[in-house]
C-alpha cells in the first residue's frame, strides 16, 4: 500500500458514509426501502478493486464500532454489530472484496461499454448479494434462533431492491471507470 | 453530521477501560446464549438497562438509539413465536434486547480515542507479523473524518447542478460524478502527505524497495 492507496481507501470510505445521508427510496413494488449505502459497498469493489475496496469498508465498520452514527438512518455503535443484522454489516467487507475480485478479472479497457456494464453487474450481484446473504442469513439464523429456511424466506423481500442496486452500481461504476479508471486489471 | 454517540460523564461504566468493556460485551453476549430461563434473562435485561441509564443518557435518547434494533428484534421474535415456540421466542427477545442494550451502553460510555487505543492494542500481534500498520490505520481514519464534509458538499453541488438543468435526481447520474470528483483528489492529498513526511520514513522506504 503506497500513500495514494491509503488516501483512495479513505476517500472511498468517506463516499460510503455520505451515501448514508442520501434519503432512501421507496418503490411501490418492493417491500423494503432502498438505501444508497449498500450501493457504496458494491461500488467500493467495482471502483477500487478487491483489496482497497474491502479496506475502505473496513474503515467504515471501524467508525461504526467507534460509535459514529454513520449508517443509513443515523445508526451506529456496537449495538448494530452485535444485533441480529450485524452479519450483514460485517459481511460488507467480504462482499466488497469478492465484488472487486470478480471486477478485476472481468473488466477490460478494450471491451465495449455493454460488456463492461455486464461485468460490473455480475461482480456487484455475486459479491453484493450472493456473498453478502451467505454471511448475513446464517448470522441472522444463529443470533435470532430462527430456522434457516425462514431466515432465507424473509430475506427474499430485499432481493428485488438489491438487484436494482446492482444495476445502479454497474452504471455508476462504469461512469467512474471511464472518467477516472482505478480498477487494477488481472487475468 | 459526525457527532459521536459518546455521552460525556464519569459513571462507573465510564471508568472501566475500553478493552475490558469490549471483552465483557463479547463474553456476555456469548454467555447469554447458554441460558433459556426467562427469569435469568429478565435479570440480564434489567442489569443491561441499569448499565445503559447509568451513563447519564436521557431515557428518551436512550430509547431513540436502540429503537431500530428493537424494531427488528420484535419482528424477528414475533415470527419466531410462530416458527418455534412462544417460550423460546420470548427468551430470544430478552436475550437480544439485553445484548443490544448493553452494547449501546458500551458505545455511550466509550470515547472514540479510547476505542482506537483498544483497537491498536488488539492489532499489535498482527502488526508484528507485518499485516497491519496501526499508524497508517490512524491516518486513514483521520482522512475519512476530514473528507466526509467535503464529499457531502460535492454531493450537494451535483444535486444542485441537476436541479439547475431541470434533470431528475437519479442515483446513477449522481454517484458516478461524485466518485470521480472525490477520488481525483487522491493525487494531491497523497503528495501533500508525503511532502510533509507524515507517514513513517521506514514504511515509505519499504514501498520503494
Amino acid at each position: 500500500m503506497n500513500t495514494k492507496d491509503i488516501v483512495l481507501v479513505a476517500l472511498f470510505a468517506a463516499i460510503i458514509v455520505v451515501l448514508g445521508f442520501i434519503p432512501p427510496v421507496t418503490l411501490a413494488f418492493i417491500p423494503a426501502p432502498i438505501t444508497a449505502q449498500t450501493l457504496g459497498v458494491m461500488l467500493a469493489g467495482c471502483v477500487l478493486g478487491a483489496k482497497r475496496g474491502a479496506l475502505s469498508v473496513v474503515l467504515v465498520v471501524i467508525l461504526v464500532a467507534a460509535g459514529l452514527p454513520i449508517l443509513a438512518g443515523g445508526r451506529g455503535g456496537f449495538n448494530i454489530i452485535m444485533g441480529p443484522t450485524g452479519g450483514f454489516l460485517l459481511g460488507w467487507i467480504v462482499a466488497a472484496y469478492v465484488t472487486g475480485y470478480i471486477a478485476e478479472r472481468m473488466i477490460r479497457e478494450d471491451r465495449g461499454g455493454w460488456q463492461q456494464l455486464v461485468g460490473f453487474f455480475v461482480a456487484s450481484a455475486i459479491g453484493g448479494i450472493v456473498v453478502l446473504y451467505l454471511i448475513g442469513i446464517p448470522w441472522l439464523s444463529v443470533v435470532a434462533g430462527m430456522p434457516i429456511s425462514k431466515a432465507i424466506a424473509g430475506s427474499m423481500a430485499f432481493i428485488p431492491g438489491d438487484v436494482i442496486k446492482a444495476v445502479i452500481a454497474s452504471l455508476a461504476a462504469r461512469a467512474a471507470y471511464v472518467g477516472y479508471p482505478l480498477l487494477p486489471a488481472r487475468s | 453530521m459526525l457527532t459521536s454517540l459518546y455521552i460525556d460523564g464519569n459513571s462507573p461504566l465510564h471508568r472501566v477501560p475500553a478493552g475490558w468493556k469490549l471483552t465483557l460485551l463479547f463474553a456476555a453476549s456469548i454467555i447469554l446464549y447458554l441460558f433459556d430461563d426467562w427469569r435469568l434473562l429478565v435479570l440480564a435485561l434489567l442489569s443491561a438497562m441499569a448499565a445503559y441509564l447509568s451513563v447519564g443518557i436521557s431515557p428518551r435518547e436512550a430509547l431513540r438509539r436502540i429503537t431500530p434494533a428493537l424494531f427488528t428484534i420484535v419482528i424477528l421474535c414475533a415470527l419466531n413465536a410462530w416458527f418455534t415456540t412462544p417460550q423460546l421466542a420470548f427468551a430470544m427477545f430478552l436475550r437480544l434486547t439485553s445484548i443490544v442494550t448493553f452494547a449501546a451502553a458500551v458505545t455511550a460510555s466509550m470515547k472514540m480515542a479510547d476505542f482506537m487505543e483498544a483497537l491498536t492494542t488488539a492489532l499489535k500481534p498482527l502488526e508484528r507479523l507485518g499485516l497491519v500498520n496501526a499508524a497508517d490505520l490512524g491516518l486513514a481514519l483521520g482522512l475519512v473524518l476530514r473528507f466526509v464534509p467535503e464529499v457531502f458538499s460535492d454531493y450537494q453541488a451535483i444535486r444542485q447542478a441537476h436541479q439547475a438543468r431541470g434533470l431528475p435526481l437519479r442515483w446513477h447520474t449522481i454517484i458516478g460524478p461524485l466518485m470521480v470528483l472525490t477520488l481525483k483528489n487522491a493525487d494531491t492529498v497523497s503528495e501533500a502527505i508525503d511532502a510533509r513526511g507524515i507517514r513513517h520514513q521506514a514504511s515509505i522506504g519499504r514501498e520503494i524497495i
